[in-house]
Parts: structure tokens; sequence; C-alpha cells
């Protein structure tokens, strides 16, 4: 599994479930969720809890910080970190 | 209108598709997960007990728990739980947003009297906050996300709530804060969770500056500020008892009676405690089309801790006029 495979996942789902949108070019991958009003804290909650049911993975209450889930980038290094 | 044949979500939610059984997406991605939510229900039961062990009552400190407490029956019951079930040293909070209705006065001041917890009341400037429900009334001020759960009004007042909390938790050096949300309205995945300080920064400053917009920069002192970020050892645990207790509004009613607890006859079917839920509801309803409790309680029936009539009734009536004319009047609205 690439950091590209991983990116394109996670924007699908954000796509799908968070912003009910088709057209990918609303959200760039360095995107800031929170500081560009993508999602909320709770949306931001309910992606980890897409990704550790997809990845298989078990997101710590210590690795809950912006530079691991702020933006599909980020989110996707975090998710490549996890699973080797 | 069509509405799902298992939950109550209707056709007009975000994103919503049915199936030939008129079974909604929602209900279709939540097949087979029931075995998995009853045992994330007994894992975060058991981490909370973890937890609790963990942090210990220290002589140091002069509560355990910070409870955000409405005076509505979800907070009761949970303040019930931390202080009779949990043996916890609670301190009570409750925001005055100039809305609590006379019965939920008498009921915060009875419920905490008779289970000996230290109460404090919180209200604003009444100037601040009319800008804020005025503007909220006609405009967006947060993510689209925050619409399906909530309606910009309430988001506001929720906002205010969870900073001022999580604020004099830090100060007071409290560990925990507890809120009262239902099952349907926060996932278990996230009833017990360490507030990180960049991540809440990121958050805070997301509403703070759309707030200071409307409100001036006098609302920063309700925000946390440098000081506060400057102590990470004192951010607390965020918890959500009900997400893992069992749930059942019945049984809920029921025990808070015993602590002299009435249901207010003055508020709408959504809220136990607040007199401008009504027209928040009403507002959104006809903003978006779609009642802003719909995706709570459609959880609740969908989950099984609430029967689907039961939602139904909840939500497809019509809000109190008396009580939208009520919220008019006070905020200066047509």
């Amino acid at each position: 599994m690439t950091t590209g495979q991983i990116q394109q996942t996670v924007k699908k789902f954000i796509l799908e479930n968070i912003l009910f949108e088709d057209n990918e070019d609303v959200i760039k991958n360095d995107d800031s969720f929170l500081q560009k009003g993508i999602m909320d804290s709770t949306g931001v909650l309910e992606l980890v809890r897409f990704i550790e049911e997809e990845y298989k993975i078990s997101v710590d209450d210590e690795e809950l910080i912006p530079e691991n889930l702020d933006s599909v980038d980020n989110l996707a290094k975090f998710i490549k970190g996890k699973t080797g | 209108m069509k509405i799902c044949s298992n939950c109550i979500l209707p056709e007009t939610f975000p994103g919503i598709s049915f199936n030939a059984e008129g079974v909604c997406v929602y209900c279709q991605r939540f097949e087979g997960k029931e075995t998995r939510l009853s045992e994330d229900k007994n894992k975060y039961e058991g981490k909370f007990f973890e937890l609790l062990s963990q942090l210990q009552s220290s002589p140091q400190r002069s509560y355990d728990v910070l409870m955000a407490y409405s005076g509505g029956k979800d907070s009761t019951y949970t303040m019930y739980l931390l202080r009779a079930k949990y043996k916890l040293r609670v301190l009570a909070l409750s925001f005055d947003n100039g809305f609590i209705s006379n019965t939920s006065h008498r009921n915060i001041k009875k419920v905490t009297d008779n289970l000996g917890i230290d109460h404090v009341f919180f209200k604003p400037r009444w100037d601040i906050l009319k800008k804020i429900f005025t503007y909220a009334a006609e405009k967006e001020l947060y993510s689209k996300k925050t619409l399906e759960r909530a309606s910009t009004i309430c988001t506001s007042c929720i906002g205010l709530v969870k900073s001022l909390c999580l604020k004099t938790a830090i100060e007071q050096n409290i560990p925990m804060v507890a809120f009262g949300w239902s099952p349907g309205q926060a996932p278990v995945q996230s009833s017990i969770m360490k507030n990180n300080p960049s991540f809440i920064k990121m958050a805070q400053d997301a509403i703070l500056e759309p707030l200071k917009g409307v409100a001036g920069d006098d609302i920063a002192s309700y925000f946390l500020n440098e000081w506060h970020y400057a102590q990470p050892e004192r951010f607390p645990y965020n918890v959500h008892p009900m997400a893992w207790e069992f749930y059942n509004e019945k049984m809920i009613l029921e025990e808070i009676e015993k602590l002299g607890w009435e249901e207010p006859k003055d508020t709408d079917t959504n809220s136990s405690n607040c007199l401008l839920n009504a027209y928040a509801n009403d507002l959104h309803i006809k903003k978006y089309g779609f009642h802003p409790y719909v995706w709570e309680i459609a959880n609740m029936v969908r989950e099984g801790v609430m029967p689907r009539d039961e939602g139904f009734q909840k939500i497809y009536q019509k809000q109190p006029e008396q009580l939208i004319e009520i919220a008019r009047r006070k905020l200066d609205v047509e």
C-alpha cells in the first residue's frame, strides 16, 4: 500500500461522508481540516474511527494531534507509519 | 417526505440514499456492527476504570471531575453516576445562556444539593451572547459538518461550554471533564479522550476568529489563552460515560426523579432545560429541511437504545410557537 493509495482512500471518505461532494478539487492534500473549516473536531474523530477500521490500527490519545490528523497528507503519512 | 424505514433519517439529510427496502445508507453501513459496538462499550468501561485507578484521588486536588451540568436529564444522570456509582469528587459547572427554564434552575439546585456536589454558575455577558445568537440565527458560523448534528445556535452555546469547562479544569487542576452526551450524540470511541493542547488550539482558533468577528475581542476571555497552553500537564481527559452505560430514557427519568429532578413542562421535546432550543430547531428545519436532533435520535434508534416510534415523536412534530416567541422577544428579532 503506497502513500498515494492511502491519500486516495482518505480523500474519498472525506468527499463522500463529510463534504458530500464529487469534485476532488474542493480539497487539497495539504489543506488543514480545522483551519479551512472542512470539518470540526468531532468530524476529525469520525475520520479517526474510519481509519482505525479501514487500516486495522489503533490510534492512541497521544497520537491525536494535528501533525498526524489535520490534513490528507498528514493522515496518509501517519497511517503509513503505523502500518509499516 | 421519505423517511428511512429503519431509523428516522429523512431524505433531506445530507449524503443520504435509500435501498429498495427504504433503508438509508447510514443504517446499511451499521449492519453487522452491533457486536462490535457492544464490545467497544465494555472496552471503554474498562478503560474508564483504568483511568480512575491511574488518576486516584489526590489530596492535592479538590475535585476528581468537572461536570458540564446543564440541568437537563442526561447531564443529571451522568453526574449521578459519577457521584453515586464511581464515588468521585465532582465540581458541577452550569452555563447560563439566559434561557434556562425556571424548572431547570430548581432542578440544578435540588440535584446538586441532594448529591452533595459543589456547583458554580457561569453567566457570560448578555450583550455578547445576544450578538452570537442573533447572528447564528441567520448565518452559518462553523464547518458544514456541524449542521448535521446541531443548529448553529446550539453549536455556539456548546462551544462556549466546552471551552469554559476545559479552561476551568486547567485552572483548578481537575483531571477530567465530564459531559452528558447521549449514546447518539457522540460515539463510544470518543468517550474517553485526553485533550491535546495543539489539537485544542487549532480547533479553538477555528471557532474563535469568526466569533470575535461577531461579538468582539472580549469573547476571547471565555477561551484558553497562552497561559493555559503552557500547562500541558494540566490538560484533562474528556469523558462521556453514557456512551458505555446502559441507556434507557424511562429508567433515567425514574432514577433522577429520586434526586428531586422534575421534568420541565416549558421546554420542547428535545431539551429538558433550554428555552432557546425550539427557536434554534425551527430555524434549522426551515433552512436545511431536517431537524437538528435527527442525527442523534436516529443513531439511538439504529443502535436499539430508543424505540423508533419514540424517536419519531421527538423529531416529527411542530416546534412550540410560544417558545419560539419567547426567544424572538428576548433576542429582539422578527
